[in-house]
């Protein structure tokens, strides 16, 4: 298949791939496809695993700190919720983006279009755009560094008081590891290749 | 070595399928859509350099409020102290949490400026029609790319301590100024990342 370096622009030959091989551009070394076994079928039931996760993640707190017979706890709406309280609505906002509204975008639409595919319903007008769009606000959903941030404040407030490790952590934690293997088990290019046979 | 350019093909930025060119295409005035993903089909980001030299230095310019402006003030016992990102780093150093102190010199300092300096530099050697080594250049920039995000830990950070840690007077944590031009910043480097065509490095050489 003829195909362009989306980095450098060079036409290359994309040679037949077997499943787990990976082709570089030959100019600039950027990966042009990498093909991943079964990936409509694990992404779907990782990306179904991850919207359970992701409810549960957001039902309870995460993390509760106590001190002076008070009980402070957060949740991960909370957290950007402090900042609009505080009259910062612009940090709210994009704290509410990036760990709720993209990552909960990204999971049911990965549904939507990996359902659609397998129902052989892949069209240009609906699906098309919408795998597009995720594909291209990937880097706005920021669990995995959320979580980071959870351990720096762990730490910090650490030996100022109490921390209490809530349920929603745990399905926090397990909601990233899903997160890695879905990215890593979703092969684009095998979606695009079944809405470009749809239309033919 | 022909580009899909050359040879009057373009590139789908999102699913990757090529388009013949028509003879009749003018880049100002007509638009081509993707056969396949009905996505609007340019053979460069349009602009690219301009727009992502002005989101750049709109992002230079809110670095300095975003050092210099607290981006917390912890109230404990009474008495306020407002924290900038650099004072922040150094209370991890002083508690001799080195190991996240670290990590947030690295996501909060070293990161953003990298950023900058990087994409400013892959600008300008666009400009001067560099020829210095187009490989590492474009690696650069896919390095650039994928890190940059991880400058919103701070952020984060900051909005669950405000979350959590709210005992009146005693111990209480305000989000300050600095927070928000610090994470101004990191969104216009995003955008700057994403508008930068790194397909421009390679057409100036020669």
């Amino acid at each position: 298949m003829l195909t362009a370096c989306p980095d450098c622009d060079l036409l290359q030959e994309l040679p037949p791939l077997e499943i787990g091989q990976a082709a570089y551009c030959t100019r600039c070394g950027c990966l042009l496809r990498q093909v991943r076994p079964d990936s409509l079928n694990r992404s779907l039931a990782f990306a179904v695993t991850g919207i359970f996760l992701f409810i549960l993640a957001n039902l309870f707190p995460f993390i509760s700190l106590s001190a002076l017979g008070i009980h402070q706890d957060s949740s991960l709406f909370s957290a950007s919720w402090a900042f609009y309280t505080m009259g910062h609505p612009l940090l709210a906002l994009i704290v509410f983006l990036t760990t709720i509204i993209f990552p909960l975008l990204s999971l049911t639409g990965i549904i939507v279009v990996l359902l659609a595919v397998k129902m052989q319903r892949a069209n240009q007008y609906f699906i098309a755009p919408l795998f597009r769009f995720l594909m291209s606000t990937e880097a706005w959903g920021m669990l995995e560094i959320f979580l980071l941030a959870v351990l720096v404040a762990v730490v910090k407030l650490g030996d100022l008081a109490e921390i209490i490790i809530g349920t929603s952590l745990y399905a926090f934690v397990a909601l990233i590891a899903v997160l890695t293997l879905l990215s890593l088990s979703l092969d684009p290019e095998d979606v695009w290749n079944n809405i470009r046979e749809h239309q033919a | 070595m022909t580009t899909a350019r050359e040879a009057g093909l373009v590139s789908c930025h999102f699913c990757h399928s090529l388009a013949k060119i028509p003879d009749t295409y003018n880049d100002n005035n007509t638009t081509l859509h993707c056969p396949c993903c009905r996505s609007v089909l340019h053979s460069r980001i349009p602009h690219s350099m301009t727009r992502t030299t002005a989101l750049l230095l709109a992002a230079l310019f809110l670095y300095i409020p975003a050092n210099l402006l607290p981006i917390m003030t912890i109230v404990f016992q009474g008495a306020g102290e407002p924290d900038t990102i650099m004072q922040g780093v150094l209370h991890l150093l002083e508690g001799g949490m080195w190991p996240l102190a670290l990590i947030v010199f690295v996501a909060s300092i070293v990161v953003p400026v990298l950023k900058l300096l990087v994409l400013f530099g892959l600008l300008l050697s666009i400009h001067f029609h560099s020829n210095w080594n187009p490989v590492e250049r474009t690696r650069l920039y896919r390095i650039m790319e994928f890190i940059g995000r991880w400058s919103m830990v701070d952020i984060f950070v900051i909005a669950i301590l405000v979350a959590l840690v709210q005992f009146g007077n005693t111990a209480s944590i305000y989000p300050g100024l600095g927070a928000l031009s610090f994470a101004a910043v990191v969104v216009l480097t995003m955008f700057a990342a994403h508008t930068f065509d790194p397909r421009l490095i390679w057409d100036n050489l020669e």
